[in-house]
């Protein structure tokens, strides 16, 4: 994919086969509904070392949810070929994923919810109450345990569904949208609690944002999507040293300049692709 | 609160019962009072007692054997669609055809007795049963398969934790209906077959205009239904404590 972006400041490391945990190559992926058939994603190739953290940004639509779920094993590509360590996905404990809609499971507690992600790994009764119990703290559940997800807000919903993706300690984290229901505060901890368990356990982070600031914040490469169909339009090396102070780095020349770059970009794209929703609507004041 | 409005309901009702068996003539109605004299006699020389007794192991037999037939069906054919399809047709038109209709064909199998009571008891309770389970499983959140699958549950796994535990408010209005159903089923049953049972007490007063009588065993029946929709209700806070108020 080529770098449109200004100068990156450090380029990825060069391919190395051993590292590539999640490789994508010319992934084709349509939907059929009604006898109508749509195509959702087109030639996708994207592929995600050990340790890297890649943001996915683009318009409502072109497929980021898609392209977690194939990533996950959960659905098949039509054509194309995906591997993860190696191997076709199989989704399983060394995979988390964050669902866009929290998915909880309305007659469990909490507690049982995150705990839920630890019953195919065998590990024993009293090892998953713990580890649960340090998850909850971890998003700051702990007096929540024994509430049912319908006694929860949004953000407390959402922090359950990041706990219970994160029990596993994954080698691999697929997340959609996983902080778009927190406030900012509550947004900013979790950031740097996912930075810090990302490091710790160097995996491989696929992160679906629709905020800009939290992409360049996060990642290491941006990955921009256009819709219909959904396709990579360019990669973007973030090139921001860590270990990074979410806070403070947003007044960065570096910083200040992708977002720039990157809002110009989505709004060129929203307001005059002929594919999106929006094409065509006139964003100046009256 | 509920309880005082319940309690103050009945005490309405129990007015306008008054005023009916003063102004219904042929004593068509008896009072409130004397159904309640003849209902103590009745429980004293055990007719009551005897009455009860036999029709609730006519009840509750076949609604049990509704409940173990059904549940386990109603789960195999949601969870094997092909299974599901191939006979989902024909529960739903056994399901509509009045199940009176096989009370002369039971008598001729079964002849009067016991057995044949139960058949027309399970006929009547199995249908909504089987068909509220079946829709259970059918009506499973795939938003939540699709996360047990991502976890890495097995099928199996993800069938016995989350679309069983789903089904089961279904399951719980199908037992509801059920038991209803069943209760109907089983006074049709002592009616058209041996008479016997608080059934039988209903045609043997009703047809004599024995009208004190007559009300007791009515009020009876209105009685088993309350306890038995009552424990299902129970029941169903217990299993679905989850839910949030209002
Ligand atoms: N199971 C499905 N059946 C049919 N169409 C689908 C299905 N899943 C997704 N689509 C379609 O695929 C397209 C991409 O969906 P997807 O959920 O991947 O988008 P997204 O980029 O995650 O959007 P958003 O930012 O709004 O979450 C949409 O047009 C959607 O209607
Ligand atoms: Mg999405």
């Amino acid at each position: 994919m080529s770098s449109a972006a200004p100068a990156p400041v450090a380029s990825a490391a060069p391919p190395d086969r051993g590292r590539q945990r999640i490789v994508l190559e010319n992934v084709f992926k349509s939907f059929e509904r009604a006898g109508q058939k749509t195509q959702v994603l087109a030639d996708i190739s994207l592929s995600a070392d050990d340790g890297t953290f890649i943001s996915l940004l683009g318009p409502s639509g072109c497929g980021k949810t898609t392209l977690l779920r194939l990533a996950d094993g959960l659905i098949a590509p039509d054509s194309g070929r995906i591997a993860v360590s190696g191997h076709p996905p199989r989704p399983g404990p060394e995979t988390g994923f964050v669902f866009q809609s929290f998915r909880l499971i309305p007659w469990a507690t909490v507690s049982a919810n995150i705990e839920f992600a630890l019953l195919p790994t065998g590990l024993g009764r009293a090892e998953r109450r713990e580890r649960a119990r340090r998850y909850m703290d971890l998003v700051g559940l702990t007096r929540f345990a024994d509430s049912y997800p319908g006694e929860l807000s949004g953000g407390m919903g959402q922090r359950v569904a990041l706990a219970r993706a994160l029990i596993p300690e994954p080698k691999i984290l697929l997340m959609d949208e996983p902080f778009a229901a927190l406030d900012a505060q509550t947004r900013e901890l979790m950031q740097t609690e996912l930075m810090r368990l990302w490091s710790r356990l160097g995996s491989v982070v696929l992160f679906v944002t629709h905020s800009v600031d939290e992409a360049i914040a996060l990642s290491d490469k941006i990955v921009l999507m256009g819709p219909r169909p959904g396709r990579i339009l360019e990669v973007i090396d973030v090139g921001l040293p860590r270990p990074r102070q979410l806070f403070e780095m947003r007044s960065e020349p570096r910083f200040i300049e992708l977002r720039d770059y990157l809002w110009n970009r989505i709004r060129t794209l929203v307001l005059t692709d002929p594919a999106s929703d929006f094409y065509g609507r006139d964003l100046e004041p009256e | 609160m509920t309880t005082v409005y319940r309690v103050l309901f009945m005490v309405l009702l129990i007015a306008l019962w008054q005023i009916a068996s003063m102004n219904v003539g042929r004593n068509l109605i008896p009072s409130p009072l004397a159904t309640f004299h003849t209902g103590t006699a009745m429980l004293a020389d055990g007719r009551l007692v005897g009455a009860l007794g036999a029709s609730l192991s006519i009840y509750l037999t076949g609604l049990f054997l509704a409940i173990v037939i059904a549940i386990p069906l109603g789960i195999v054919m949601g969870g094997i669609r092909l299974l599901g399809k191939t006979l989902e047709v024909y529960v739903y038109a056994l399901s509509a055809t009045p199940r009176v209709a096989f009370i002369p064909l039971i008598i001729a199998l079964l002849g009067l007795g016991f057995e044949a009571k139960i058949t027309v008891v399970l006929l009547g309770a199995i249908m909504p049963i089987l068909i509220n389970t079946y829709a259970g499983v059918l009506a499973v959140d795939t938003q939540l398969i699709e996360m047990a699958r991502s976890v890495g549950l097995s099928r199996t796994g993800i069938f016995v934790r989350i679309v069983l535990p789903g089904s089961v408010p279904f399951i719980i209005v199908g037992l509801r209906l059920g038991a209803t159903i069943g209760l109907i089923n089983t006074v049709v049953a002592e009616l058209y077959t041996a008479v016997t049972g608080l059934g039988g007490l209903l045609a043997i007063y009703g047809n004599s205009f024995r009208m004190e009588e007559y009300f007791v065993v009515v009020l009876t029946l209105a009685m088993i239904g309350v306890v038995v929709t009552e424990t299902l209700r129970l029941l169903e806070s217990r299993l679905s404590g989850w839910k949030t108020a209002g």
